[in-house]
């Protein structure tokens, strides 16, 4: 008996969690895929027109809002990999020098504990052309300068990676500093020893040796990217114009502005198709990577 | 031995002599000092850059707009005020209601607790079973856990909204902590179970013989080992929901809708003159309770959102 209650049990007590994968997220996908191929317009409709079942996605793609979304996606995620350089650069300097680590961890991670939208309303207002950081430059005598970024629809997006890195170079810092720690501390006293440079120290042994915490910050990076939305809201609602649209962005306003579902439907499916083209060849790298490594070790 | 070390620092010393005046030792030690000070400055410089933000939300929030309007940012403020701080908190505007953020501060409060109880116990209960009992499809359901937690929200935000508008909790703040519970579920329970699978099998065993039951091994054995991972989850997850704007966004109705949402309403107003110290002031206020957390455990707080992160 009680053996047979051990099976039951904890079967059991899967069962919420189970249910809540099959509705909310594999029932859900299921959903907004079928969606994707109906005409549903304000209300849903359930039933696919098969002769013509790719009609939302051959509109998303005739679509310029949907090509500028691609587009930012692309320079956001570009801009955004600053941060990684970056967190690194900070990771490498706090690594070599003990004096101040954790005050200069915690001044560089507090952004990450802030909301998105207060970043994006502390950026804002910096950027603001008229009392903001341009004025104070323009009173120093730096009259050249231009940093009214977030009116101009060709420097918005550089606006918001710049409030994305100072936000999240943090977080890379302490993934990286993990990584560095957990280096041998016979390499550097080896490198040294040797008289290797310190260039040559970095480029040629430490960041090779860090290939996985590299990997793993990219993959971090790109699910964020994608992810992005609220720092678009905050900084520049999509504008000017639709300038700084990003897909999670047209997608929700494509449900909520203009409350069509089954083409938000096609925009949100189109989103789950670039996160898988990203993601798994990423994590089939590392699981091979890993394999490989596991392997030459036995 | 020490004639030929003795010799080698002589040459040492030979070589350095006709570039260095000083001694051979001394000029290594100041060389190291040098970059030690390099990398503080460029450090401190950095440091600078991460605190300008903070530093012009806080003395704006305690200007008068008279000040703004004369345009200095970096300016301390000249008569210190905390006119803006009680605006935004009792007054400042959200579409059509004046309440101020105070309204949307107790609404964060009330979806917070919830959401907290609800995700937790759903996933440190799922975690333990999966790391500690043999249920055969345990390993299938933890890779779909893992995909699960990648999936973004925009894919199964529709669906949700029809779901929970169907069970009468759209627009409530029973419904925005529902949510919340559903999308932290894979993440937490990939975390938890990463922290049980490392306990000894043995462990189990010999309390299952001891007649434990599932639930009685986790309340008397599993749950008082986990303070620690406890700690970091709460701290993820109240800094995660606090901060979400999102599931706010989407499922708050109303007068149901967190600080978030009510300060993003705040600052994306294009009408009327922007009263820029209330804005900052609310962005303080929203910023404050995470931001409390993060100085005071902040170890936590970091174990927390890499563990997120990583899931596994």
């Amino acid at each position: 008996m009680q053996l047979r209650w051990s099976r039951v049990a904890p079967q059991l007590a899967l069962a919420p969690a189970v249910a809540v994968t099959m509705v909310a997220f594999i029932g859900a996908i299921g959903w907004t895929v079928w969606l994707s191929f109906t005409r549903s317009r304000r209300m849903p409709e359930y039933e696919i027109d098969w002769t013509d079942w790719t009609r939302q996605y051959a509109r998303l793609f005739n679509d310029g809002g949907w090509a500028i979304s691609l587009q930012n996606l692309i320079i956001l995620g570009l801009g955004s990999a600053l941060a990684i350089v970056f967190g690194f650069v900070l990771a490498a300097m706090i690594d070599r020098e003990w004096r101040g680590e954790s005050f200069f961890r915690t001044v560089f991670l507090y952004p990450l504990a802030v909301s998105l939208i207060v970043t994006g309303a502390a950026w804002r207002w910096i950027f603001n052309p008229q009392l903001g950081l341009e004025n104070f430059l323009h009173g120093l005598g730096f009259t050249s300068v231009s940093f009214n970024w977030l009116a101009s629809p060709d420097t918005a997006m550089y606006a918001i990676i710049l409030a994305s890195i100072w936000q999240s170079s943090g977080f890379y810092m302490a993934l990286m500093l993990a990584g560095l720690k957990s280096i041998n501390t016979e390499i550097w006293s080896a490198a040294r020893l040797d008289g290797v440079s310190f260039w040559r120290l970095y480029i040629e042994i430490i960041i090779p040796m860090m290939k996985f915490t590299f990997i793993t910050c990219a993959i971090l990076l790109s699910l964020g990217v994608i992810k992005a939305y609220d720092v678009v809201v905050a900084m520049t609602n999509g504008g000017p114009g639709n300038s700084t649209w990003v897909p999670a962005y047209f997608t929700i306003n494509a449900l909520s502005a203009k409350s069509n579902i089954g083409y938000a439907s096609a925009a949100a499916i189109t989103m789950l198709v670039i996160t898988a083209l990203i993601f798994l060849p990423l994590v089939l790298i590392t699981a091979w990577q890993q394999r490989r490594a596991n392997g030459g070790g036995a | 031995m020490t004639m030929i070390t003795q010799a080698a620092t002589l040459e040492d010393a030979a070589n350095a002599l006709p570039t260095q005046r000083g001694p051979f030792f001394p000029r290594k030690k100041k060389r190291i000092a040098g970059r030690s000070i390099a990398i503080l400055v460029f450090l401190t410089i950095c440091a600078l850059f991460f605190c300008v933000p903070l530093y012009v939300v806080v003395v704006t929030s305690f200007k008068t707009m008279d000040q703004i309007r004369e345009g200095a940012i970096f300016s301390l403020p000249h008569v210190w005020t905390l006119e803006a701080w009680d605006h935004a908190w009792n007054k400042a505007c959200s579409g059509i209601n004046c309440n101020g953020l105070k309204v949307g501060f107790w609404n964060s409060v009330l979806i917070l607790f919830p959401s907290l109880i609800l995700s937790i116990a759903l996933s440190i209960v799922t975690g333990y079973a999966l790391a500690l009992w043999n249920v055969r499809w345990a390993n299938a359901f933890l890779f779909l856990l893992f995909i699960c937690a990648f999936v973004p929200f925009q894919v199964i935000m529709y669906p949700l909204i029809r779901i929970t508008a169907s069970i009468g909790i759209y627009g409530t703040l029973w419904g925005i902590a529902a949510v919340h519970a559903v999308l932290a579920m894979p993440v937490l329970t990939l975390i938890f179970r990463n922290y049980y699978k490392d306990i000894p099998q043995e462990i189990i065993r010999a309390a299952i013989i001891d007649s434990g039951s599932f639930w009685r091994i986790f309340i008397e054995i599993i749950l008082p080992m986990s303070g620690n991972i406890l700690i970091v989850v709460l701290i993820l997850q109240i800094t995660s929901i606090w901060n979400d704007y999102l599931i706010g966004v989407t499922f708050g109705g109303l007068g149901t809708q967190p600080m978030t949402v009510i300060l993003a309403n705040l600052i994306t107003v294009s009408t009327g003159v922007v009263a820029y110290n209330d804005n900052m002031a609310a962005a303080l206020l929203t910023a404050i309770p995470p931001l409390v957390i993060y100085f005071l455990v902040g170890k936590f707080f970091v174990q927390g959102i890499t563990a997120g992160a990583i899931k596994g």
